[in-house]
């Protein structure tokens, strides 16, 4: 049943808040408390700093602030929406700071090093995700950790080839094959969820 | 080569444009296949739904609690800035001002008194209709002292309502730049506790909020202030502090009390 679907709290959270009226704060403060943490992490995986991830949280909430009444039409599971937005002000925020700063780079490489050779970067955690991201997470699991993570960077950071060979110390050549390779079997495992 | 015939190689392509990987001539050759094309572009659509769910499957952090207290400021500037925009009163002349404040003295009508003031200083006071007729006499008596205040004032540069949040009160103020000089005066009955303080703030567009300082006890305070601290702020805010206000140069630490936009009059 429709309003039985776990969605259907953050889409009517939306919903009042693009009515921009006296209760829509409230809402905005509602929507933080259920998503925060996941959309911080979402911030946190973009800039790779807890400080600008912060900033791009708050950014992405008074922008949701402005866009919530877009939602609707976009038909994409909430949490996906919202993440989009986050990603994409963390990344504003990243091209910001980085024609402002020239030492970025260096804590960024630290950082991402640090994410791809870890090991536990395998997303499944418990928490209730869309079909599609329950799709994604599935045939993701199947990559080498390596590769998933190089995926999952050239997404979330906007990175070329090049550019993620430079952050992550590796060959042209082998950021070209993992990606390439990461690509097929993604493809034909999420034929299977199509 | 026709990629319309080549559904793997053509899928391929729309995986590597949606994840982002795809650039320079061969992006742009695909996108104007894509626009041509609407199974092309339903390709291309569903990768990049697809990888937008990456954003769902990062392990979640708490972001420090101050992230929020920004986020309420910066709203309450939004709002200021929209209801300055919907009430045309970015220069509200001051007679339409003294205008208003006089038909709020004789409002017998408390709906008169929220029309009145929502389209003057584009301040929604409709919560206070519903209060009781002490706080109305109460509003009614503020009103006719800030009038005559008003009028005394050789002029009066900023003006700003401050709506209480949790509250049916409000606080008005007024600045005046050549006298540096900011008045603050409650309206309606609250009151902090005795170990807190009402901090007043300005919401600048850009940046955090920068004190203005701490109001006393009584319904009425007097602030220094230079107008580069106080005009290009759009709204000002109110929170409650502990006793005697935040250390300077810090940020506000309680909950927002009073905000409203600051509207500036010419004579």
């Amino acid at each position: 049943m429709l309003t039985d679907h776990p969605d259907q709290s953050l889409i009517d959270l939306m919903q009042r808040i693009a009515a921009h009226d006296q209760d829509a704060s409230a809402a905005l403060r509602e929507l933080y408390d259920q998503t925060s943490s996941r959309l911080y992490g979402v911030a946190l995986r973009v800039t790779g700093n807890r400080e600008w991830a912060e900033d791009a949280l708050q950014d992405a909430y008074l922008n949701i602030w402005r866009i919530a009444g877009d939602y609707r039409a976009s038909l994409s599971p909430p949490m996906a929406w919202l993440g989009v937005i986050v990603r994409s002000r963390a990344l504003d925020f990243l091209r910001r700071r980085n024609s402002e700063r020239v030492d970025r780079n260096q804590e960024l490489d630290d950082f991402v090093q640090e994410t791809v050779a870890s090991e536990a970067v395998d997303p499944a955690d418990a928490v209730s995700t869309s079909e599609q991201a329950f799709a994604l997470r599935q045939c993701l699991s199947r990559l080498e950790p390596k590769q998933r993570e190089v995926v999952s960077l050239a997404y979330l950071r906007d990175l070329s080839h090049g550019e993620l060979a430079v952050q992550l110390k590796l060959p042209l050549g082998t950021v070209k094959t993992w990606i390439r390779r990461g690509i097929e079997q993604l493809r034909h495992c999420m034929q299977r969820f199509a | 080569m026709n990629l319309r015939d080549h559904p793997d190689l053509l899928d391929q392509l729309a995986a590597s444009h949606a994840l982002g990987t795809l650039r320079g001539g061969a992006r742009r050759r695909f996108e104007t296949l894509a626009r041509d094309n609407p199974g092309v572009r339903a390709r291309a659509l569903l990768w990049q739904e697809c990888f937008a769910s990456l954003t769902e499957l990062q392990p979640a952090d708490l972001p420090s609690p101050n992230v929020w207290k920004r986020i309420e400021n910066q709203l309450a500037v939004l709002q200021a800035q929209a209801l300055a925009a919907r009430a045309p009163a970015s220069d509200v002349p001051l007679a339409r001002l003294r205008r208003a404040l006089g038909l709020w003295r004789g409002a017998a009508l408390a709906g008169a008194l929220a029309t009145v003031a929502a389209v003057a200083v584009g301040v929604r006071l409709d919560r206070q209709v519903d209060q009781s007729g002490v706080q109305l006499a109460q509003l009614r008596q503020q009103g006719e002292q800030l009038t005559a205040q008003l009028q005394k004032a050789s002029y009066v540069e900023y003006v700003a309502v401050l709506q209480g949040d949790n509250t049916d009160a409000s606080v008005l103020v007024t600045f005046d730049p050549v006298k540096r000089s900011l008045t603050l005066k409650r309206v309606g009955n609250y009151q902090e506790a005795s170990d807190r303080s009402l901090e007043l703030w300005a919401l600048p567009v850009s940046g955090g909020p920068k004190s203005l300082g701490v109001m006393g006890e009584g319904p009425l305070a007097r602030l220094t202030a230079a107008e580069g601290e106080v005009a290009p702020a759009p709204a000002l805010a109110i929170t409650l502090e502990p006793k005697g206000g935040v250390p300077p140069g810090s940020g506000p630490t309680g909950p927002v009390v009073f905000k409203g936009p600051l509207l500036k009059t010419t004579l």
